[in-house]
């Protein structure tokens, strides 16, 4: 199926907005859970933006951007990958396999808004040397203008170059690297959950690791139940914390806090 | 003289929604590499600077005071704009160095609550339900998760509002409720990432052994030790990576599809 100018409109527009939200009301939080599905929906096949974002969002579980680090883009990547898999009619497997490099490369991109900011900031300082009010709101919310732009461009050039290039690679793509990509799209989960696992702390809550996956392996429970199942255990840590005598939580808090820092994984 | 006395301008409930608003709008949006969410954290006060300073020199004093380096848990820093608005309130312009203090030493302790339950705790939990769901097809863990953050931020909405009312109490009177939090979601985040490891990581093994005439398939053979053995190999391995020097998940994704496209040529995943 061949992509409509409508729908690379659309999906630049979705790139800017994804990314704004994530920056303010948070509500789509740049996961490329989100951006997965509403690049399916534009793209006319929710079910591949759904597995395309759901996959995606799999790797970059515990991944955060604490501080100002960036992580790699997904959320972009997720859209490209959606689009690419439904235009070339290769399947999942191959938006996964696109939109990982995507996202790695999209990195730096992230990087440039930040650094493009400082700009307007020293411009902000500058208009309260004038004290100019005007001054200081505008330039506050130029700074959307870097981010828009990090994620609108990409994604536009993208789309519009992109079809021939990949129409190309699926032509010629051997059957080692598509076979590779399908192997990939299924271990590369992997990852976030490692990521995840550095973070927390995993030493102290090891028997609910475990548990979690003796329930889930053995017993085919499936993900809801051992939410349940979860959260059952968490109401009673919750209340042992708060209900504890004074000593006991402090003595708890302090451990948390000293696993979660122990365990702080840094990219 | 003038400086000694208390500020009686009042701020509204109407001012401290201003903030609030202000602060989950504006505290990412100028975002850079020098000062952070300063400029962020200018944009949630402007409209308290302007009504509580008449004094010009005051008001481009405190406009500056405000653009120093800030940075915290976005969902956090409703609560710290509060306390902050309400110190200011009290004290007016000799609060300058107070303020200067309050917002460096909240915002470490808020961030380290907020980037674990927002950042990293929330995300797992709902992601994961998500993800797992969307890759069978179905949309409603996305759907739930989408709810959770409409939530969360129909509750940043009134985080300025109590860091007001409650003042730097706030630090000892929740930091007891919210590291119990802490700790139930990472217990809660920790079982459902034990089940992730074997319902979303996949790995089909294509190997098979001949001896002689017996063909022994290998995935069959791996499947009587242990389901999902793969995956938690798998894991391990780049759980263990990552602790070493000079790994990053990013050299980790590049290792992963390498390592893929190689096992996949030599028949041995498929």
């Amino acid at each position: 199926m061949e992509i409509q100018m409508w729908q690379i409109i659309a999906l630049t527009i979705l790139s800017m907005i994804l990314i704004w939200d994530s920056l303010s009301t948070a509500i789509f939080d740049g996961k490329p859970m989100f951006a997965g599905i509403l690049a399916g929906i534009i793209m006319g096949d929710i079910t591949t933006g759904l597995a395309v974002g759901a996959t995606l969002q799999l790797m970059v579980l515990g991944v955060g951007t604490y501080g100002g680090s960036s992580m790699p883009d997904y959320l972009t990547g997720a859209i490209v990958g959606t689009v690419f898999a439904v235009t070339s009619g290769q399947g999942v497997e191959f938006g996964i396999g696109l939109a990982v490099p995507v996202g790695l490369l999209m990195v730096n991109l992230d990087v440039l808004a930040r650094f493009c900011n400082v700009f307007f900031a020293k411009r902000v300082e500058a208009a309260i040397d004038r004290m100019d009010y005007k001054a200081i709101a505008r330039n506050t919310w130029l700074g959307m203008v870097p981010w828009g732009l990090s994620r609108a461009l990409p994604v536009f050039i993208m789309l519009i170059f992109g079809e021939d290039i990949v129409n190309a690679l699926v032509n010629y793509m051997p059957d080692w690297l598509t076979g590779g990509l399908r192997v990939a799209g299924g271990l590369l989960p992997a990852v976030g959950i490692a990521i995840l696992l550095r973070y927390l702390p995993v030493k102290k809550y090891i028997s609910f690791l475990l548990l979690g996956f003796f329930a889930a392996a053995y017993l085919s429970v499936p993900m809801v139940g051992i939410a349940i199942f979860g959260v059952a255990m968490a109401v009673l840590e919750f209340k042992k914390s708060i209900n504890g005598n004074q000593v006991a939580v402090a003595a708890n808090a302090g451990d948390s806090q000293e696993g979660l820092l122990d365990g702080e994984y840094e990219d | 003289m003038e400086n000694m006395k208390t500020n009686e301008t009042k701020l509204t409930k109407k001012d401290i929604s201003s903030v609030s608003r202000r602060w989950i709008m504006g505290s990412q949006i100028t975002w850079n590499y020098e000062k952070q969410m300063a400029i962020g954290y200018l944009w949630a006060m402007l409209p308290i600077i302007r009504k509580l300073y008449k004094d010009p020199k005051e008001q481009q004093e405190m406009l500056k005071t405000h653009v120093q380096f800030f940075n915290t848990t976005p969902h956090m820093g409703g609560f710290i704009c509060g306390i902050d608005a309400a110190t200011e309130e009290h004290e007016g312009y000799k609060a300058k160095e107070t303020v200067k203090g309050l917002k460096t030493g909240l915002m470490g302790p808020f961030a380290g609550v907020g980037d674990t339950l927002f950042g990293v705790l929330f995300p797992t939990i709902f992601g994961s339900i998500a993800a797992y769901m969307g890759q069978e097809g179905n949309i409603a863990g996305a759907i739930i998760w989408l709810i959770v953050n409409i939530a969360i931020l129909c509750l940043r909405y009134f985080t300025a509002g109590i860091g007001y009312r409650e003042g730097s109490k706030i630090i000892t009177s929740a930091k007891d409720k919210l590291d119990a939090l802490t700790a139930a979601a990472t217990l809660l985040g920790i079982t459902v990432v034990g089940a992730l490891v074997s319902t979303v990581v996949s790995a089909n093994v294509t190997a098979s052994f001949t001896s002689g005439e017996v063909t022994v398939n290998g995935q069959e053979i791996l499947d009587q030790i242990m389901p999902c053995m793969v995956p938690v190999i798998v894991v391990a391995f780049i759980y263990w990576l990552l602790g070493r020097k000079k790994m990053t998940s990013t050299k980790a994704i590049i290792l992963v599809m390498v390592l893929s496209i190689v096992l996949y040529a030599l028949g041995i995943l498929g």
